[in-house]
């Protein structure tokens, strides 16, 4: 068995890798697409000479691969540089929209948990049933329908017809925690939603695998009441085959969080990465991504330790 | 308070099963017996006889597909049959208690063994100190010496052996008037299952506990059951005293099913497989040690767990290879098929070797019809089949006992022991020169163990293929092999000829196993 502090700096070591991986790739996209930062800040009328001053100012001039260690040199001391763009250090950028991305995906998975749990369940209890039928066809529609598509439904829906939303308002966290969440909450729906019906459709398919399982036989033949029999053995063991696929999931609403945000005009990374590609801004650029990076390897790592919370299998050095 | 009478009484039970809403077939067919109070009853049968039919269907387990169309179970006097779902889940937790085949996935992994025991408790509202209380004595009881130890591990950290015992005491915890035991040692080795089945006769004996058991082991209810009776096509076609059904079987399918499980050698035209002195060597194994290794890059360790083993066998010989579960014959075969790198030693083969695995219905791929199968084989071997290569598959299949018919069939259409010709036959495709089979008969029941035994010992008599044979079953050593090597914790601790290892053994690891097939396992 390993020990914590081995694991956790065998972590640390993949997150690093992934992250210079990350960057270096999104350094050789860069360098492929055509486009100047200078030229895209001052705009077609400007002269050769003021596009040279500027982009000798901004440092573009050099070498992509002069830029790139020079980023790099910063990064790992934790400096991102700062946009070319936006002229302010990329930190302080990224810190200032984290809370929409993070908020959104994060509700959006609690959503997705607390709905598509109970009707994994209740499909599952009897598969082929009235119920499943139409709760999966259900599901196959939600997952059909693009996260965009379902967003301006919704917006439509809410701002127009019910009068109770107001599509683009966003409070920071810090001024209103409650009007916050409430700013965030239909955008969260709309990348929820497609992402429950595959969520559903895993667990459903996990449960009856389950439910018919040796040990689910044993629990009947101690007397187990069917529901007894899912609370206490069916789903915390589907719990764990599918915590790897919810983390999937949850890379995958991320993901969705970035085109919502466009549809819902929210200040969030989506945003913020758009507007870096179209300008041209290197460090900034690069910055989002590596954040990106380092979400989605701790959320990883999360999901290795909650399995290895829940599965003692896990836990007896099947890798970690 | 013990039941006067028969605790048990199948009368004309008849049940189907349906097929994707297609009217079902008819599995057991106007069933009848009755089990006495306090008796251990057996119940014979080869696979598809519909013995755990039978099982469920007492039990009240039976799956949604599955329809009682007549008949009545009567338990201590009440007909179940008439009793709604619920009711008959409570009598479960209560008076009947239920036993399976496999104890590996028995239990929930995510719980430890303490509470998966301690939820049967539960359902009877017990305190949870006095639940625990009961728990540890009926770890000590079937066997146990430390049961806080063993109530705090998880499941896959004990053996199967421990497993079923882990799972009698569940069943025991119930105080049950009746144990149903589905085949409850037939995945576990001959020493261990002795010990499952003396576990089981002491709790027949001191708690008054009746006992179905259902075996396709003739020889294993022999000095166990009170009384056996015999099923086929769903009904009892012999049943009296377990000692008349033995000596004097009364019909000629269980005289017939009684010679299979005995292995005579004389009935079924077994003779040992022996190499001719001069012949060459096939297989030559010198101090070869393996293990396996954990872990990635960082940290690694390595467990050892077959050490030193040395052994020729020669063109046409068939050896034998026993030892109970974990002494490292599975390791051993996984390293000489190159699956495992050895740590040290060497092997030298001389021609191919194909293998034999012990469970046919999860070594054929479940997509593809046998000619896929036989085709794959054919490739990996690199033999040149000439034009017509489904008129060598044929041939291959009719030595095997299969026919033409059965080259188009998916596995799941095949019976096991179809399916296992089916892997022989692979194995015959690529004209190897030694045949490996591990345990390749211990999924099959009586009656297709013959066959494929005998299908086995043809083959290394008409086509001088060597064969090394692993199996816990000292009679198909018996019968097949002229020699035989005999494994303990990781070495080869006895090894000579059949007959004088087996007559006179000369390590406890040998006696073990002779007295475990004496009891009849």
């Amino acid at each position: 068995m390993r020990s914590a502090a081995g694991t956790i700096l065998i972590k640390i070591c993949e997150f690093a890798l992934t992250a210079l991986l990350v960057s270096f790739f999104t350094f050789i996209a860069f360098s492929v697409i055509p486009g100047d930062p200078a030229r895209v800040m001052l705009g077609t009328d400007a002269s050769e000479e003021q596009v040279e001053n500027l982009r000798a100012e901004l440092g573009v001039d050099r070498p992509l691969s002069v830029r790139y260690l020079d980023w790099l040199g910063g990064a790992l001391k934790g400096d991102l540089g700062d946009s070319l763009s936006f002229r302010t250090p990329v930190n302080e950028l990224i810190k200032s929209r984290l809370p929409v991305t993070l908020g959104m995906s994060l509700m959006a998975l609690i959503i997705v948990l607390i709905v598509a749990f109970p009707m994994a369940a209740v499909c599952a209890s009897r598969p082929g049933s009235l119920t499943d039928r139409i709760v999966s066809a259900f599901g196959h529609v939600l997952f059909a329908v693009p996260a965009f598509a379902l967003s301006m439904l919704l917006i439509l829906l809410f701002t127009k017809a019910f009068g109770i939303y107001t599509a683009g308002r966003y409070t920071a966290p810090s001024d209103d925690a409650g009007k916050y969440i409430a700013s965030l909450l239909l955008p969260s729906v709309c990348i929820a939603l497609p992402k429950i019906a595959m969520t559903f459709k895993f667990l459903r398919a996990s449960m009856i695998e389950f439910s018919a399982s040796d040990f689910a036989r044993t629990a009947k033949s101690h007397g187990l009441t069917d529901l007894k029999i899912l609370l206490t053995h069916i789903i915390p063991n589907s719990a764990v085959s599918s915590v790897t696929v919810i983390s999937l999931v949850l890379s995958d609403i991320m993901g969705g969080s970035l085109i919502v945000e466009q549809v819902f005009n929210l200040p969030g990374l989506g945003r913020l990465l758009l507007s870096a590609i179209s300008r041209r801004d290197f460090p900034l650029l690069s910055g989002i991504v590596f954040y990106l990076a380092l979400i989605t390897v701790i959320l990883y790592f999360l999901s290795d330790v909650i399995n290895a919370a829940i599965d003692p299998r896990i836990r007896d050095g099947r890798s970690l | 308070m013990r039941y006067k009478g028969n605790i048990l009484e199948v009368k004309g039970l008849t049940l189907t099963v349906s097929n994707n809403g297609e009217p079902g077939a008819v599995i057991l067919n106007g069933l009848s017996f009755a089990v006495r109070t306090g008796e251990i009853m057996g119940l014979i049968g080869n696979s598809g006889s519909g013995k755990t039919m039978t099982a469920l269907a007492v039990s009240g387990l039976l799956s949604d597909f599955a329809k009682i169309e007549s008949g009545q179970i009567i338990f201590e006097g009440e007909d179940l049959t008439a009793k709604t779902a619920k009711e008959r889940r409570k009598l479960l937790g209560e008076k009947i208690g239920v036993i399976f085949q496999d104890p590996s996935s028995a239990l929930d992994p995510l719980q430890t063994v303490g509470s998966n025991l301690a939820e049967i408790l539960r359902v009877r509202n017990l305190d949870k100190e006095a639940g625990r209380r009961q728990v540890l004595d009926m770890l000590r009881i079937v066997g146990f010496e430390d049961p806080e130890q063993i109530a705090s591990r998880y499941p896959h950290r004990l053996s199967g052996g421990q497993r079923q015992r882990v799972l009698i005491a569940g069943a025991a915890l119930m105080k049950p008037s009746l144990l149903i035991a589905d085949e409850p040692t037939s995945s576990l080795d001959t020493v261990t299952s002795m010990s499952i089945m003396q576990l089981l006769h002491e709790m027949c004996q001191e708690m008054g506990i009746s006992i179905l058991f259902i075996s396709h082991n003739l020889n294993a209810v022999r000095n166990f059951c009170d009384r056996v009776m015999v099923m086929k096509d769903g009904t009892v076609i012999d049943s009296d005293t377990s000692w008349d059904i033995m000596g004097q079987p009364r019909s000629a399918f269980t005289a017939d099913l009684l010679a299979k499980s005995r292995l005579d050698p004389d009935k079924l035209g077994l003779t040992a497989g022996k190499a001719a002195d001069d012949a060459p060597c096939v297989l030559s194994v010198k101090d070869l040690s393996a293990g396996y290794s954990n872990g990635a890059l960082l940290r690694k360790s390595s467990r050892t767990v077959i050490r030193d083993i040395t052994f020729d066998i020669k063109e046409g010989d068939c050896l034998g290879l026993i030892g109970s579960s974990g002494c490292g014959k599975t390791t051993l075969i996984k390293t000489l098929l190159g699956l495992i790198r050895p740590s040290s030693g060497s092997i030298e083969k001389n021609g191919r070797i194909a293998a034999v695995f012990q469970d046919p219905a999860t070594s054929l791929n479940p997509a593809h019809t046998v000619r896929w199968h036989l085709n794959e084989a054919l490739k990996a071997s690199g033999r040149n089949a000439g034009g017509d290569k489904d008129s060598l598959f044929i041939r291959t299949l009719n030595e095997t006992g299969l026919a033409e018919e059965h080259l188009h069939r998916f596995p799941a259409q095949l019976s096991g022991g179809q399916r296992q010709k089916v892997a022989i036959a692979m194995c015959l495709i690529g004209e190897p020169s030694a045949i490996i089979a591990d345990e390749p008969f211990s999924a099959l029941d009586a009656a297709s163990q013959a066959s494929v035994i005998k299908l086995l010992s043809d083959i290394n008599r008409e086509r001088k293929t060597t064969m090394l044979i692993v199996s816990h079953n000292l009679r198909v050593i018996r019968a097949m092999c002229s020699r035989v090597i005999v494994m303990n914790d990781g070495v080869i601790v006895e090894s000579g000829d059949t007959a004088s290892v087996l007559s006179a053994p000369a390590t406890e690891t040998t006696r073990m196993l002779l007295d475990a097939r004496m009891y009849g396992v």
